[in-house]
């Protein structure tokens, strides 16, 4: 277990929702220069606690928005609000895990001095850092990696450094970019249920965007269908499939086919309607 | 590895051999430049002329790898200024490195500061167009970490910026040593009575051949041991960057 | 595209002016009383050069000691590579002198050679022979060592032998390395040829400079060293055009520029 100090109750948070929610997008829009616009009039909410999953068809502005609510580029119009703030530049209380690994990990630190060099600036005491990368490493299944380098490991356990990178920060939201997009099936699957444990465990808000489908609804609470061009949300989708997931059981109930069925339908629409 | 190591010392050998009966003025035997350069450099010259030279040398090649890493640092962060500086620093590069001297000469006269000063003017210019390009070449998703992590100006220079530039820098230190080397020579050998440079181009001038073997082999040794140095100092600070680029050959 | 172009030829335009002016204004200003010699007398002196014949005699030496170095150095460099990088035997006898040498630039023997050659013609090519040779030498083995080994088995199960898979799968496949080495050398062929003039009392423009220096000649000197550049940045614009054209071929010259 993960020893957090400001661990949230997970259940209550999400049923008493009406609680101020934990990133709200209001009326979002985006061009790049004088381009044309890939977001328009976007309005989602993300609430403690939960993990929501982005989806759409490909280029419909995925990354955008991305990186428009990592505050790695300013909107056009409209307001992002993270624990009711309006946003201007990287919240603090965000950390953000980026799909390539290998170009997200610095290949001069070993596996601790990356997880070290985002805490370095928050002047934490050194038993404070040394404690937080103990237990991300912890977290994330890789206790006796910390001396090595990130190219000495596999895909997939680099994903997990870069996750764990982002755990010792310890974010209120932990963003994801299709973070499993490369690592192996079997590994996806692991860091899958890494992810919901990381949120069971430490009460994290979880927002990931992704491709894949069976990902999305396994994953969720919420499924967001993003389409349309300009992009805005077509669809949310509850995903009412239970706090206890497995990836063989969950995947086989009627329920979660069913739900599959439907974001599918949502995307394929939106996709062809793009096209049109 | 025998091979490696016999070769040079057949070569060493039969040069011994070959020279020590030689009658030819222009290759005395190898006995009698070594026992020249003992009188000469241990320890007889080592003050008045191997200290000058080593230390122009090396405070030469210090402040010049400051001053290109720090060039090479801001030029990076503030593109407009290669674009307004780049026909001159291209310009700069073209001129052969050695014709510089002669220009400050020129205007400053022999003295040793000059010296010093052109050591530093010819061997920058590696280093810094080498910081430069590597700063430029940091994976551009490495910035957008920095941002996300909110990330100080500091840390992101000195803790991401430089160690991620390394790899090219020490190419560029490289190429800075040579110049330093040579230029240090160059200097001596024109105009100046002291140095190690200046004693050989003397020695070659009144025909003293064993003297200016001496300095020859001095020379050499100075130019492989300065060169052996810094590429161990490599080795070890970029020991992350072989070993990562030997696995991904192997993979 | 266009407009990136332009605005950094506008600006690099900018800054040329800027330096010329700068210049300008130090030659007149605070350092009036001292030899820095103002532009309008440095182009002058260059415009009574570039009228003078002896100056393109001068010229033409630099240049020919130059380019009969780096040819020699090239065609010995290149087999010597190949040997050196192919038969591990030779790579291993040689890697130590080849080590031991390549830090010690031509500078430290130019005594020796001018002792032996006198300050001549012939002293000038040795050393830029002597300079090219080892970066050429280094370069070629490198890539000769970087062949695909699947190329060259391929070649072999089809009967094809060891010489003609070095003339035809070997060396277009380190040509990339080769010309790499040929954009180092050819600076190196320029500088030691003139260094040869200024140091080392050989013929060509690095003695003009001399001679411009022990004169006190400074509008003169300083003309000679502008040229100098001109001539360097020449020739660098010559070999990168000529890589280009030659290995738009080559996948890591394609992988360098896109």
């Amino acid at each position: 277990m993960y020893v957090g100090t400001e661990k949230v109750n997970v259940q209550t948070t999400i049923e008493d929702s009406p609680v101020q929610a934990m990133l709200s997008l209001k009326n979002v829009s985006k061009r790049y220069g004088s381009g044309p616009e890939i977001l328009t009039d976007l309005n989602m909410e993300v609430r403690h606690g939960e993990i929501v999953c982005l989806v759409g068809p490909s280029g419909v502005g995925k990354t955008t928005l991305l990186k428009s609510l990592a505050g790695l580029h300013d909107i056009t119009t409209g307001t992002i609000e993270v624990n009711g703030r309006v946003m201007s530049g990287p919240p603090e209380e965000m950390a953000l895990v980026f799909q390539d690994y290998n170009r997200s990990l610095m290949p001069w630190l070993t596996v601790e001095g990356n997880l070290k060099f985002p805490l370095r600036h928050l002047k934490l005491g050194r038993q404070e850092v040394a404690h937080r990368i103990k237990a991300a490493l912890k977290e994330v299944g890789l206790e006796r990696a910390g001396a090595k380098y990130p190219w000495q490991l596999s895909g997939g356990m680099q994903q997990r450094v870069a996750i764990a990178r982002a755990l010792a920060y310890k974010p209120q939201i932990l963003i994801m970019d299709e973070p499993f997009a490369s690592v192996d099936a079997q590994t996806r699957f692991e860091l899958e249920d890494l992810t919901r444990s990381i949120r069971d465990d430490l009460g994290m808000t979880i927002l990931l965007v992704t491709h894949d489908i069976d990902e999305a609804v396994y994953l969720s609470d919420r499924v967001v269908v993003l389409g349309g061009q300009p992009a805005t949300v077509l669809e949310v989708v509850d995903v009412p499939l239970g706090k206890q997931r497995d990836q063989v059981e969950t995947r086989a109930t009627p329920a979660y086919a069913d739900l599959r069925s439907d974001v599918m339908r949502m995307i394929r629409t939106a996709s062809s309607a793009s096209r049109a | 590895m025998a091979l490696q190591i016999g070769v040079p010392i057949l070569i060493l050998v039969i040069w011994w051999a070959w020279s020590n009966s030689s009658s030819n003025p222009f290759f005395p035997p190898l006995s009698e430049i070594l026992v020249r350069f003992r009188e000469l450099w241990l320890f007889d010259k080592f003050l008045s002329d191997i200290v000058p030279s080593l230390s122009n040398l090396v405070i030469g090649f210090a402040i010049a790898v400051l001053l290109g890493v720090i060039l090479g640092l801001v030029f990076a962060l503030v593109p407009v200024l290669e674009e307004l500086l780049s026909p001159l620093i291209h310009f700069y590069r073209a001129v052969p490195s050695i014709a510089i001297i002669p220009v400050f000469i020129s205007l400053m006269g022999f003295g040793n500061e000059v010296r010093l000063l052109v050591i530093i003017l010819a061997a920058f210019p590696p280093t810094w167009i080498a910081t430069m390009d590597g700063i430029k070449a940091v994976e551009p998703q490495l910035h957008e970490v920095a941002k996300v992590f909110r990330i100080t100006n500091a840390e992101r220079v000195f803790g991401m910026l430089l160690p991620s530039a390394l790899p090219q820098i020490f190419t560029g230190l490289q190429a800075s040593l040579q110049f330093s080397f040579v230029v240090m020579i160059a200097t001596e050998m024109l105009g100046s009575s002291v140095g190690i440079g200046a004693m050989t181009i003397l020695a070659q001038q009144s025909f003293a051949s064993v003297d200016m073997w001496a300095g020859i082999v001095l020379l050499g040794v100075i130019g492989f041991l300065s060169n052996y140095l810094l590429g161990r100092l490599r080795a070890r600070v970029l020991s992350w960057y072989d070993k990562s680029k030997a696995l991904q050959l192997a993979a | 595209m266009n407009n990136v172009s332009s605005r950094k030829v506008a600006l690099g335009a900018a800054g040329l002016f800027m330096a010329v002016l700068a210049w300008y204004l130090i030659a007149l200003g605070p350092m009036r009383e001292s030899p820095l010699p103002a532009p309008a007398q440095v182009f002058s002196a260059m415009i009574a050069m570039v009228q003078d014949l002896a100056f393109w005699e001068s010229l033409g030496i630099t240049m020919l000691m130059a380019a009969k170095g780096f040819a020699w150095a090239l065609l010995v460099g290149v087999l010597l590579g190949m040997a050196v990088g192919w038969f591990g035997l030779v790579g291993k006898a040689l890697s130590f002198v080849v080590e031991f040498l390549k830090p010690i630039p031509p500078i430290v023997i130019m005594p020796l050679a001018i002792l032996v050659l006198g300050p001549t013609q012939r002293m000038g090519e040795f050393l830029v022979f002597y300079g090219c040779l080892l970066p050429i030498l280094y370069q070629t083995a490198a890539g000769v060592r970087e062949t695909d080994p699947v190329a060259i088995q391929t070649s072999r199960s089809y009967g094809v032998g060891t010489g003609e898979i070095l003339g035809r799968v070997v060396l277009p496949s380190a040509s990339a390395f080769i010309a790499t080495a040929i954009r180092t050398a050819i600076p190196i062929s320029l500088i030691v040829s003139v260094v040869a003039g200024l140091l080392g009392g050989g013929p060509g423009l690095g003695s003009e400079i001399q001679r411009a220096l022990s004169a006190n000649e400074t509008a003169d000197l300083y003309g000679l060293v502008l040229i100098l550049g001109a001539v360097g940045l020449l020739l660098q614009l010559l070999s990168g055009g000529i890589e280009s054209k030659v290995l738009s071929w080559h996948p890591s010259y394609r992988k360098l520029v896109h």
